[in-house]
């Protein structure tokens, strides 16, 4: 009979696989009790649910027309997002070009670019609001800042990779020519980045929307603020409503930029 | 022992796929199906397997212990059993890459195993030891476990016969299963199909009139949706002009010089046959 | 030019609700640069007792992602077309549509208010989250499998269960640990920042440490935050690129 050792007997295999299946199962409620997490609580102690719901529905919808107040708070998180949004593209955007090894040949300049491309990009958007609120002082000014920093950090990387990657076809075309870095920047690696520039633009004001809401709770102002104050006078109702409108413009917010995002890059393809 | 009676399906527009299609292929028989692409070829293979449901016609297949069904016309439930003891072969292999050879042969039994089983507990050693045995008829036992990923065109359509054979089937379909391999590859696999029909109804699909040829007991050619042709595998060579017409030009790549068929060129329009095979020419 | 000027127009208003102001930019950064200096140096005691509270950030995110795979694996399911009968589809897409408009931090508050502070709201928040990107991603990954492996299976007679784990989940299973790996990456992030909303952990002791101008504490904290990120950030993308090479882990 053919040796056993051309392949494990499935019991054996069995029997590992149950080991590590306990002793995943062991971890998970080892980590669990450690943490004084009960899963169970959410069916055991659901009341609690029951009675937050009772006292959110229904939503007050009236806010939005008795309290003026709330419409400037959106306003504030939309400029919040669209300013870090513009702003921190067009900085990453300029970093990119300084940290890719296409554009930028002095490789001193392009790893120090690149260390703070990263630094900028680990730092967890908690530290640097709470930086910002210190250093300027609570409101949208501050959380625009934070989106920047932040959207600075995330695209500056992606841009980069973006820049590197392209062919280097046309460019060499034009060194071949005698053309400048400049001119090559600008003629051939310009108008091969852009609608990819442009659509990443677009995604980062999707990802800036939903950030912007979270910096509020912590000082940046607008509905992530007027929302965190409202649960904290539990006025659970008023609470709720904003959170309804909240996913309506987020979900509008993401629908246009998925829309014209598709536009861009289909014309780029074209280009 | 499988009877496929009258098997007709159209194209929405009216257009006929099959029309009519009828034979019966019994155990011990290996037999080849030949036909122009969009004859009709896989449509047909794919409804002796219920994989396809043919507008009218019968496919009646013998089960175990002499009991017959018809495909086309039996609850879900039951063609789930009655596709236990059916093995398939296909062109592009269709094997789970991640899992290893033996584990890819055993998914075979599948059907006939408890599903629960199946799941919480796998396969048994028994099961892994006959695996093997499969493995060892289509020698690569020595690749048991390793990653189907890894292997060579040829292995993986070595480890899908293995798999079908694991089933202990009742009749064994090819839906071209040589398309995918290197010339010396589809010859060894077809050695290693060909004792199988001992055993139980052989049918395959082929785009390689030489192969059966060589291997096959029997030919049956499709074209425009309707058996043209059902009896001895060597076939002349205006049969093969009436089944592919222009095709022929590509078979002219798969021409080895071993097999007795008899090549035609083309000069012009009009074909030219030669009694000998022109090996200056290739 | 007219979409220019538009623009203009739209950063100038904006930057006017926001209230920015190149002076208030200057002056603060001064402020700023003051206070980076007053953090230094990092309060070099506090570091033992910030560990305790930067394990629970790791383990919430773990636990959240671990929890958040299986449920989104279920939805993903749900969620594709090759899959689930298409009421199911257009309905578990829909809610995960929703899911992914709710940032995770309003989750956070809300079950804060029904069952107050603690790791608990951290990890049912991080769960939830998961949905809206997991289980979009699990139901595009399996919506793209080659028909023919489902086909086969169904071919030889196996059950539903049976052509579900082995014709749809084997062959995802790589996607599946490449993307639950990425979202942890994500759900440390998250878990800081939750931690200072009231889920604990290095979050919380960081935001403390601010509020109560305990400066030195605060850059301890952030020190072992930076940390935790780098190196959770490191090991996943090792860990991702493992699975790439081999397929799987195991």
């Amino acid at each position: 009979m053919k040796q056993p050792s051309l392949y494990t007997l499935p019991s054996v295999r069995y029997r590992r696989k149950v080991t590590v299946f306990s002793l995943i199962v062991l971890l998970t409620v080892a980590t669990c009790i450690y943490l004084g997490f009960d899963p169970l609580m959410l069916f055991t102690e659901f009341h609690y649910v029951v009675d937050l719901a009772g006292n959110m529905l229904p939503p007050n919808f009236e806010l939005f027309r008795s309290n003026g107040h709330v419409w400037w708070a959106i306003l504030e998180t939309i400029s919040m997002a669209f300013l870090g949004t513009i702003y921190g593209g067009l900085i990453a955007f300029v970093l990119a070009f300084l940290a890719a090894s296409n554009t930028m040949p002095a490789w001193a300049v392009r790893q120090v670019v690149r260390f703070s491309l990263s630094l900028m990009r680990v730092i967890p958007s908690l530290v640097i609001i709470l930086v910002f609120v210190v250093a300027i002082g609570l409101g949208p000014f501050a959380g625009m800042l934070t989106l920047v920093w932040t959207t600075i950090g995330t695209f500056g990387q992606l841009f980069t990779q973006v820049i590197e990657n392209i062919e280097p076809g046309p460019s060499e075309a034009m060194y071949a020519i005698g053309a400048s870095r400049t001119q090559v920047i600008r003629y051939a690696i310009l108008p091969e980045i852009f609608p990819s520039f442009i659509a990443n633009l677009l995604y980062s004001f999707d990802i800036n929307m939903r950030a912007a809401l979270a910096l509020g709770i912590f000082g940046g102002g607008g509905i992530g603020f007027e929302l965190y104050m409202a649960m904290r006078v539990l006025r659970y109702k008023d609470a709720l409503a904003l959170v309804c409108f909240t996913i309506v413009l987020i979900t509008i917010v993401e629908k246009l930029s998925d829309h014209l995002r598709k536009k861009v890059l289909g014309a780029g393809a074209l280009k | 022992m499988i009877e496929v009676k009258n098997l007709t399906k159209s194209l929405p527009n009216g257009r006929k796929l099959l029309d009519g299609i009828s034979f019966t292929v019994n155990k011990g028989e290996f037999v080849g199906i030949l036909g122009a692409s969009g004859a009709g070829k896989t449509l047909t293979i794919r409804c002796l397997n219920g994989l396809l449901k043919p507008d009218s016609g019968e496919v009646i297949v013998e089960h175990d212990q002499g009991v017959r069904r018809d495909i086309c016309s039996i609850s879900k439930r039951q063609l789930k059993k009655v596709r236990e003891k059916i093995g398939v072969i296909f062109q592009g292999f269709h094997l789970v890459k991640r899992l290893t050879a033996l584990e890819n042969v055993m998914i075979g039994r599948l059907g006939q195993i408890n599903s629960v089983r199946s799941l919480v507990y796998g396969f048994t050693d028994k099961e892994a030891e006959e695996g093997l045995a499969a493995l060892e008829k289509v020698k690569i036992q020595h690749l048991a476990e390793a990653r189907v990923a890894s292997m060579s065109g040829g292995e993986m359509q070595r480890v899908a016969i293995a798999r079908a054979i694991f089933q202990n089937p009742n009749l064994l379909l090819a839906d071209e299963p040589l398309s995918n391999l290197d010339p010396s590859n589809a010859k060894n696999i077809m050695k290693l199909i060909q004792p199988l029909s001992r055993d139980m109804p052989v049918i395959g699909v082929f785009h390689q009139p030489e192969m059966t040829a060589k291997y096959c007991t029997r030919v049956i050619a499709i074209k425009n949706g309707r058996v043209f042709y059902d009896g001895d595998p060597k076939l002349s060579d205006e049969l093969l002009i009436e089944i592919y017409g222009e095709e022929l030009r590509h078979l002219e790549a798969n021409f080895f010089p071993e097999v007795q068929a008899v090549p035609i060129t083309f000069t012009k329009n009009k074909p030219e046959l030669h009694d000998r095979p022109n090996l200056s020419n290739l | 030019m007219l979409p220019v000027i538009a623009l203009a127009i739209a950063v100038e208003g904006a930057a006017l609700v926001c209230g920015a102001n190149i002076r208030g930019l200057n002056s603060g950064l001064i402020r700023g640069f003051v206070f980076l200096g007053q953090m230094f140096p990092p309060d070099w005691s506090a570091f033992p007792e910030l560990l305790g509270p930067a394990f629970d950030t790791i383990i919430i995110a773990i636990l959240g992602t671990f929890f958040g795979t299986i449920i989104s694996l279920g939805f993903g399911l749900a969620a594709a077309s090759n899959v689930a009968p298409r009421w199911l589809r257009r309905l578990t897409r829909g809610m995960i549509r929703i899911e992914r408009a709710i940032p995770e931090i309003v989750i956070l508050l809300f079950l804060v208010a029904a069952f107050g502070l603690g790791p608990f709201g951290g990890v049912i928040s991080l769960t939830i989250g998961c949905i809206g990107m997991l289980g979009k991603l699990f139901a595009d990954a399996i919506e793209e499998i080659d028909p023919v492996s489902i086909e086969a299976i169904e071919a030889l007679g196996a059950s539903k269960f049976q052509v579900i784990y082995y014709g749809v989940l084997q062959p995802v299973i790589p996607a599946i640990i490449s993307f639950a790996l990425f979202r942890f990456e994500l759900n440390i992030r998250l878990s800081v920042i939750l931690g200072a909303v009231g889920a604990g952990g290095i979050g919380l002791e960081l935001y403390r440490a601010f509020s109560l101008l305990d400066y030195n504490r605060g850059c301890s904290a952030l020190i072992i935050t930076l940390a935790l990120v780098f190196i959770t950030e490191r090991l996943s993308e090792y860990l991702r690129s493992k699975v790439r090479l081999e397929g799987a882990l195991r």
